[in-house]
């Protein structure tokens, strides 16, 4: 193979898809519609905190309206003494926001609320008036029972069970933590590798066959060898994923950072990558003393347990031989087509194991440490997406290196075999192939 | 001295044969050309001297040496299955195929200009390749052709697709280019533009050799060797068609000494087109 060569046809199909207007599109679309993901619920959250409902209380039932507190997000104003009716009317000239009407305690103890207001109260709203009329029903009844000391007794009775996770390292230390966490990170790293692969993979058999089709294969040819303008194709359209996925993980992380700036939400807006060097920062410090703190601490020391050096360099490596695996044998098959609809057959045994491993993530994280997961990380074709879910749980050295060789050994069979396939499939015009005549094309010399 | 030699080229296609021992020389400068019936194996020999196809056994020597990658960089091949990518620019394709026959980006930029010149089609240059014509389409690909200046080209039936006026532009390109000394390798089923272009063909039937040679010595070994004398006398004009041992100042002699005016006094030559269908034709009732 001459590098020159394959440098020319590399730069060629890496600056084409890279100066297209598509690729600049989405390059900025999804870190956007990313980062509005994120934002969003803070952002409406913020809002929904900001906004301060005036309520007028109406209390038939006399042991309501001392509950009510004001806060932030509402302010209550006793009117028992006025009439309903009038006060419905007056509402917003009086600058109330809603009417509440608490009825008379009924016979089975209880009481009912009734709101008027202009605009509906929200979901958290109705469920913070109903939390303070439970309270004060239910006070009411202790006090019914008429024993002496009774509102103390039940909240002594009151139970909240807490459950602190914890995983055992190598030394038999305790670790805290949080398995929704792991599994939100493998299945994110597993979807990428998956996406990756089938995008980009599919990418090249459409340029393959995109040459074949319009004949410009054999003068090109005629110029390079076979290989190198396979090859040259293959690693162009990786660098091309690369920049793609290097371009959307820098564009989230400044787009968050300048919204959290923007919205002031300081640390519960973190990207990602964010939490991450935090994570790390907290490393050194004694987990377990932590393990008592608040959610976020367990979700930090969480992700400073994640071995972060392995799954980056693993992502990494299983991204370049998983891609570099599935797109040798998406560019044989589209060598052996004219068109994309004649592919449909011969892509079958590239699609379905993508499939299988994809699959397999859906299942790895309810279940990491099972075989039909342990042989999905080994066997090549699904190793790549599978493993990448595996890693945040913790996989063995041996059993990642040998994935990894697995991988390895089967990218450079398949490539040598790709590559046979490609050479005698790309000058094939005017019929259509099927299987007999690949594995022929690869008997040939 | 051959600047190209095949020597005893075997290839198969698992069961199918496509070249059986085919040994062909082709002379630097001038045209020549490889005839023969659709599958003969033209196409498969042409692939093999460009590299494209490796042969099963026999070796094609460049200038005397085997064959290397380096060398088919001194070669511009237009195949029959040609084409452009769609969606390109005219002038980032041609400096593409330019730069992957071993120019520099600058010489690719000054030659395509002096070639776009040439046809008169600079303005082509920001254009993409799927809003030219068919026959612009095949202007640019012959650009991109010889634009390395290659001292052998291989053009594979280069007139199909061409209208006559273009057609002729290609003609006189090729010609002019054999002026410059290139060596052309010329496919083709149209046998008047054989005898009108070729100096040397050789001719491929069912992967065999048939015959190679000079145009001229080919066309006068399978003539009658006769000779066509045209005269006018007082009755109008005439022809007569002599033998061409009994040709010679001795013949003319006697028809000047019967006082008529001779037109004309030619061999009479048969037709290439003749000649290849004798040849093929013959081929299959001998085997049969």
């Amino acid at each position: 193979m001459s590098f020159k060569r394959t440098g020319i046809v590399l730069s060629h199909e890496y600056l084409l898809r890279v100066k297209k207007k598509s690729f600049l599109i989405t390059t900025f679309v999804v870190p956007i519609l990313f980062a509005a993901l994120c934002i969003l619920p803070s952002v409406l959250m913020l809002n929904a905190k900001e906004k301060c409902q005036k309520v007028a209380v109406v209390d038939y039932s006399g042991i309501v309206m001392p509950y009510f507190e004001n806060g932030k997000t509402a302010e209550f104003t006793d009117c028992s003494s006025e009439d309903p009716a009038v006060l419905k009317d007056e509402l917003a000239s009086r600058g109330f926001d809603v009417l509440l009407i608490v009825s008379q305690i009924d016979s089975a103890k209880s009481v009912s609320l009734q709101t008027y207001s202009k605009k509906p109260t929200g979901i958290d709203f109705n469920d913070g008036l109903r939390n303070k009329a439970n309270k004060a029903v239910e006070a009411y009844r202790i006090g019914c029972y008429g024993i002496a000391g009774l509102d103390q007794i039940m909240k002594d009775v009151k139970a909240n069970v807490k459950l602190s996770e914890f995983t055992l390292d190598e030394s038999g230390n305790a670790q805290v933590s949080e398995s929704g966490i792991y599994t939100v990170i493998s299945m994110v790293l597993g979807m990428a590798i998956y996406m990756f692969i089938a995008l980009f993979g599919a990418m090249v058999m459409s340029s393959v066959i995109e040459e074949k089709s319009s004949r410009v294969v054999e003068v090109l040819v005629s110029s390079v060898k076979a290989t190198e303008l396979m090859f040259g194709k293959i690693i162009g359209i990786a660098l091309v994923a690369l920049t793609q996925f290097l371009l959307w993980i820098i564009l989230t992380v400044v787009l968050l950072a300048a919204a959290g700036a923007i919205f002031d939400f300081g640390g519960d807006l973190a990207s990602t990558a964010q939490m991450a060097d935090m994570a790390k920062g907290m490393g050194g410090v004694d987990v377990a003393a932590m393990a008592q703190n608040s959610e976020m601490s367990v979700i930090f020391t969480t992700l400073a347990h994640v071995p972060w050096g392995t799954l980056i360099i693993s992502f990494f490596i299983y991204f370049v031989l998983g891609y570099l695996l599935y797109a040798s044998m998406y560019a044989a098959v589209g060598s052996a087509v004219e068109n994309e609809a004649d592919s449909q057959q011969l892509q079958l045994p590239i699609t379905i194991p993508l499939m299988i491993g994809f699959f397999m993530v859906m299942f790895a994280f309810k279940n990491p440490d099972s075989p039909a997961v342990f042989w999905g990380s080994m066997i090549p074709f699904t190793s790549p997406i599978v493993m990448l879910a595996r890693i945040p749980y913790g996989v063995p050295a041996w059993e990642l290196v040998l994935s990894i060789a697995l991988l390895f050994g089967t990218f450079l069979v398949l490539a040598w075999a790709s590559a046979k396939i490609y050479k005698a499939g790309i000058l094939m015009f005017g019929k259509k192939s099927n299987w007999g005549d690949l594995f022929r094309w690869l008997k040939q010399k | 001295m051959a600047i190209i030699e095949c020597r005893d080229i075997c290839k198969s296609f698992g069961e199918k044969v496509a070249l059986d021992h085919v040994s062909v020389d082709i002379p630097e400068g001038g045209i020549f050309g490889l005839l023969g019936p659709n599958g003969a194996g033209k196409t498969t020999l042409i692939r093999i001297i460009n590299r494209i196809t490796i042969p099963n056994s026999g070796e094609v020597l460049f200038r005397g040496k085997p064959i290397t990658q380096e060398d088919v960089e001194k070669i511009g091949y237009m195949p029959e299955e040609r084409g452009l990518y769609r969606k390109m620019k005219v002038g980032e394709q041609a400096m593409y195929l330019a730069q992957l026959k071993g120019m520099s980006a600058g010489a690719a930029r000054a030659a395509l200009k002096e070639w776009f010149v040439r046809f008169g089609i600079e303005d082509w240059w920001g254009k993409k390749v799927e809003e030219l014509s068919k026959g612009m389409a095949q202007k640019l690909q012959f650009i991109t052709t010889v634009v390395h200046k290659p001292s052998l080209m291989i053009l594979d039936e280069p007139f199909s697709g061409f209208d006559p006026v273009n057609a002729d532009i290609i003609r006189k390109e090729i010609l002019r280019l054999k002026e410059e000394g290139a060596t052309i390798i010329l496919s083709t089923h149209n046998m008047e533009s054989v005898e009108e272009l070729c100096d040397e063909i050789a001719l491929i039937n069912k992967s065999k050799l048939v015959i190679t040679g000079a145009v001229d010595s080919i066309r006068r070994e399978y003539g009658n060797n006769n000779i066509e004398i045209e005269y006018t006398d007082a009755d109008g004009r005439h022809s007569e068609v002599i033998s061409r041992d009994k040709a010679g100042n001795d013949v003319l002699k006697t028809f000047i000494d019967k006082g008529v005016t001779i037109n004309s006094y030619k061999e009479l030559m048969p037709r290439m087109n003749d000649i290849f269908i004798k040849l093929v034709t013959g081929e299959e009732a001998g085997e049969k």
